[in-house]
Formats: structure tokens, C-alpha cells, sequence
């Protein structure tokens, strides 16, 4: 058996200067909506997206009532992930979306949602998560990321 | 003494002997056609007229006398009854010219449909109910992003049965394997078109691609959003792919298990969608003006049934680049064969079903 990797074990990024993260504060003390439905991840409003990002295994960020992000989720549910998730309201997409693209962590293109990052950085939409899982590369991932052991 | 119709008759010389009762048959015959019964009752209004005016031009009995004891004697009321005559003659040539172009455009509008219901027929399409987007025109409503796939498709579909028949041959001829492979590459570009073709259609009319309109009947009875559930055709055609390694079979089993659990999750998600769908269309009915808002709201939830037709075409398409991976291209040949000819077999079950000999009622 595989030890569970504890959760603070990968370095922050380090390219969101001091003004914006002052700005991403702001940002989530306004977002007075946010609901986190994992139990092994309760994120207070009030963090920083940064570490919310790099302290889940797997986080999903999508759209409040959105089905394709209902997908992704029953889908990491299905092969024993709990991912944390963050719902985003309509108004606060474009903010979300901005403070993702700085978090992203070396991946190119523009962040859709939903979005998941795992182990800290971020892998993708539903494309990248259907796909790598049919070619059965998403699994090893997911056990290295710590999010799944077994 | 000639009566108005009889003179009627003969000053139109066509051998119509009651126009009345005539244009009162050609209106009954096409009373379906809305076009056909206006100009119809156009022409018993017309005639209507002209017999009245002329039943005017008759109504005392002088005028008809003279014209009965004179016949040869040219009166000014003599002349304007000939003139009108005639212009009644030459109106009523006119409106059965009319008439009968129409009627011919219609025998040719009636024989293209016929041929366009055989040829549906014998591809085994549903023709029929339940189609709201009234994509064949009954409905007057025309999408032509679905007639486009259609034919699309028509084309796609004997491309596809030239294809089956090429590697039929080719794994009985024994060819080699860089021959083979451009077939199976060609098989699979052939798929990946198909699904080109799918999300462009799925923008025209996303309930039509659901429904899997366009398939035959045994087809739509296995549909799974829009088409094939991967992971059983996977178990149903696998057996075919025998002989392979321990790896291959472990692979194999190990996209069955993928696909299911893919397919599990979109599934969810539609039941999520539908739910939510449900409930907006459900909601404020008491209030009065929420069913505008109602209305919008389930506008956007039907939004996103698009995202999961593709998502689904996704699935399959990754599935099969997935197989591509994992088998040979000799069994990757006869996994297009096998795929390929179970379609067809679904594809005749659908017409034999439909024709089979019923009982009388």
C-alpha cells in the first residue's frame, strides 16, 4: 500500500506577484456564494485561490449548476477520487477564469470550464479528462497526484 | 331556344358540358392542396360572374327573341352578348391553361415525393411522426443543416459499404500488412468524418442527432446520446478479435472498463440536465408572466444538450483511436469488418422488419 502523500507537499507557484494576490482576496471575500461540497477539503472562503489550488490533490472549478461539470465530478467519484470543488457564479466567471490563467502552472491555451488542476497544476477540461482516462493514463496520474492510492 | 349554358357550351368549343358542375369536381379532387383550391374557387367565382352577367345580358325576353328570329341581323345588344362571349370564352381558356400547368406541377412535386419515399424506404429511414423540425418540408418548415447531413450521410453510407466490401477482400487475399494498413486507416478516417459531421449537424437540430433520426429502427433501438454505446460494442465484437496476447486482452478489457465508467458519468450528467430541465419547465406556474422566464431558463439548459452529443462522439472516437493502439493492424482490419457488418446486419434487420408480411387487422 501506497502512503498518502500529505497535502502540502508541492512548492507554490511563484509568478502571481503581491498586487494581484492582494486582489484575488478581494475577489473571494465579494464571492459570498461559494459552496465546497468535499468533505476532506473545506476551504474557507476567504483563502487564496493559490493555496486552494495546491493544497487539493484534485480541484474542479466549474460553473454553479453546470451539467459537464456534474460529469467530471461523477467521473472522479467513480474511480474513487474526491475532488474539491468550486463552484462559480455567473458574475464571477470572468474574474475566476483570469486568476486560473495565472495559477495554470506552465499549461498553454485559454481556461474553460470546467477546469481541473491536479496535484497543483492545472490538466484540463472534460476533453483531457475523457480522453486521458480512455487511453488509461489517468489513473497513474491521479495516484501520483496523491488522489488516488491503491 | 338555346338555353345560357348550352350557349355557353358553344361559344367555348371544348366539348365541357357543364363547367359549373366541372370546376366543382376539380375543387373537390384537391381539396388537400390549399394552393390548388384557392385557384379552384377562383374559377367557380369567375364562372359564377360570367354566367350572371350573361343570365343578365338574357334576363328579358326581348333581346333573346330578336336574337332567336334575327339571327342574322347585327344589334348593338346582339354585338355586346357576342363580345361578351367571347371575352368569357377567352377567360375561361385562360384560367383552365392556368389550371392545368398547376395540375402539372403537382403530378411532377407528386412523383419526386413518391421517389424520395422508395429510395428512404429502401435505406430503411424513418419517415413518418415526431418530427418537429420537419426537416422534409410537410410541415413547410425546412432545416437544411439536417437535409445537408442526410445526404451527407447517404454518401457516407456507400462510401462505408464500399470500404466493408475492400477489406472483406483483402483479408481473404491475404494481403500485406502495409497494404492493409492504408485500408484500416482509411476505415478509421472514415469514422473520424463521421463525427465531423455530427457536430455540425448537432448545431442545426441538437433533438434530431439525440434521436438518432438518422438511423434505421434496430439501430435506434441500441442508441445511446446520438449513437453506439462504446463499451458494448467493445464486449459484442471483442470475441472477434481472437487471437491476442495476454497484454492485448488485459488492454482491451481495461477500455471496456473506461469506456463504461465515461459513458456511467455522461449519463449521470444527462439524468442531472433532464432533472433541472424538469423543474424549470415546471416552476412558477402559479405566478403569472414566469412563463417567459421559464422559458428562457429552459432555453439554456437545452443549451447544453448539445455538449453532450459531442462529448459522447468524443468517447467514441477516443475509444476507437484507443483499440487502434492496442491491436495489430491485421486485427485491427477485421475489427473494422467485424464493426462494419454488424451495422449492416442491424441496417437489413431494419427493412425485413419493416416489410415483413403483417396479418390483416
Amino acid at each position: 500500500m501506497q502512503q498518502a502523500i500529505p497535502y502540502k507537499s508541492w512548492p507554490l507557484p511563484l509568478h502571481t506577484n503581491t498586487g494581484h494576490t492582494q486582489q484575488s482576496f478581494t475577489l473571494l471575500n465579494d464571492m459570498t456564494n461559494q459552496s465546497l461540497v468535499s468533505p476532506k477539503a473545506v476551504l474557507k472562503p476567504t483563502e487564496d485561490m493559490l493555496s486552494m489550488v495546491s493544497e487539493s490533490a484534485v480541484i474542479v472549478f466549474a460553473r454553479r449548476g453546470c451539467c459537464m461539470g456534474h460529469v467530471v465530478r461523477r467521473l472522479l467519484l467513480g474511480l474513487g477520487v474526491n475532488p474539491a470543488l468550486y463552484e462559480v457564479d455567473e458574475k464571477d466567471e470572468g474574474a475566476v477564469i483570469k486568476e486560473l490563467e495565472l495559477i495554470r502552472n506552465g499549461k498553454d491555451g485559454k481556461v474553460q470550464f470546467p477546469a481541473v488542476f491536479i496535484g497543483g497544476s492545472l490538466f484540463g477540461g472534460l476533453d483531457r479528462v475523457m480522453a486521458t482516462h480512455i487511453s488509461g493514463d489517468l489513473i497513474p496520474i491521479l495516484k501520483d497526484a496523491g488522489a488516488l492510492w491503491l | 331556344m338555346n338555353s345560357p349554358s348550352a350557349q355557353f357550351v358553344t361559344s367555348r368549343r371544348i366539348g365541357v358540358y357543364d363547367p359549373i358542375h366541372q370546376i366543382g369536381m376539380w375543387g373537390e379532387n384537391f381539396k388537400s392542396n390549399s394552393n390548388l383550391n384557392a385557384s379552384a374557387s377562383l374559377i367557380v367565382e369567375d364562372v359564377k360572374l360570367d354566367s350572371q352577367s350573361e343570365d343578365a345580358s338574357h334576363g328579358t325576353e326581348g333581346p333573346s327573341n330578336q336574337y332567336d328570329q334575327e339571327a342574322t341581323k347585327p344589334t348593338d345588344k346582339v354585338q355586346r352578348r357576342l363580345a361578351q362571349n367571347r371575352e368569357a370564352a377567352r377567360k375561361s381558356r385562360l384560367r383552365k391553361k392556368a389550371y392545368v400547368q398547376q395540375l402539372e406541377t403537382s403530378r411532377l412535386k407528386l412523383i419526386q415525393l413518391e421517389q424520395e419515399l422508395e429510395r428512404a424506404r429502401q435505406q430503411g429511414l424513418y419517415i413518418g411522426g415526431g418530427l418537429d423540425a420537419g426537416h422534409l418540408g410537410f410541415s413547410g418548415t425546412v432545416n437544411s443543416g439536417i437535409t445537408t447531413f442526410e445526404m451527407e450521410y447517404g454518401h457516407w453510407m456507400e462510401e462505408q459499404n464500399r470500404q466493408i466490401c475492400d477489406l472483406r477482400n483483402a483479408l481473404n487475399a491475404h494481403i500485406t500488412d502495409t497494404e492493409l494498413r492504408m485500408l484500416v486507416e482509411s476505415g478509421m478516417n472514415h469514422y473520424f468524418e463521421l463525427f465531423r459531421m455530427k457536430a455540425t449537424a448537432t448545431r442545426a437540430d441538437v433533438f434530431y442527432m439525440m434521436s438518432g433520426m438518422w438511423k434505421t429502427s434496430a439501430e435506434r433501438f441500441f442508441l445511446w446520446i446520438g449513437g453506439v454505446r462504446p463499451s458494448k460494442l467493445l464486449k459484442v465484437l471483442g470475441p472477434q478479435l481472437e487471437p491476442m496476447t495476454e497484454q492485448q486482452s488485459s488492454d482491451v478489457f481495461n477500455l471496456e472498463h473506461s469506456c463504461q465508467q465515461a459513458e456511467d458519468a455522461l449519463s449521470q450528467g444527462m439524468e442531472r440536465l433532464q432533472q433541472t430541465l424538469a423543474d424549470t419547465v415546471a416552476a412558477g406556474q402559479l405566478s403569472e408572466g414566469s412563463c417567459n422566464r421559464q422559458m428562457t431558463n429552459a432555453m439554456e439548459k437545452l443549451e447544453a444538450l448539445m455538449a453532450f452529443v459531442e462529448q459522447a462522439d468524443h468517447i467514441r472516437q477516443e475509444t476507437l483511436q484507443q483499440m487502434s493502439r492496442i491491436l495489430t493492424i491485421r486485427q485491427a482490419a477485421r475489427g473494422l469488418l467485424a464493426m462494419g457488418e454488424y451495422f449492416q446486419r442491424l441496417r437489413a434487420l431494419s427493412s425485413l422488419w419493416a416489410t415483413r408480411p403483417r396479418e390483416p387487422a
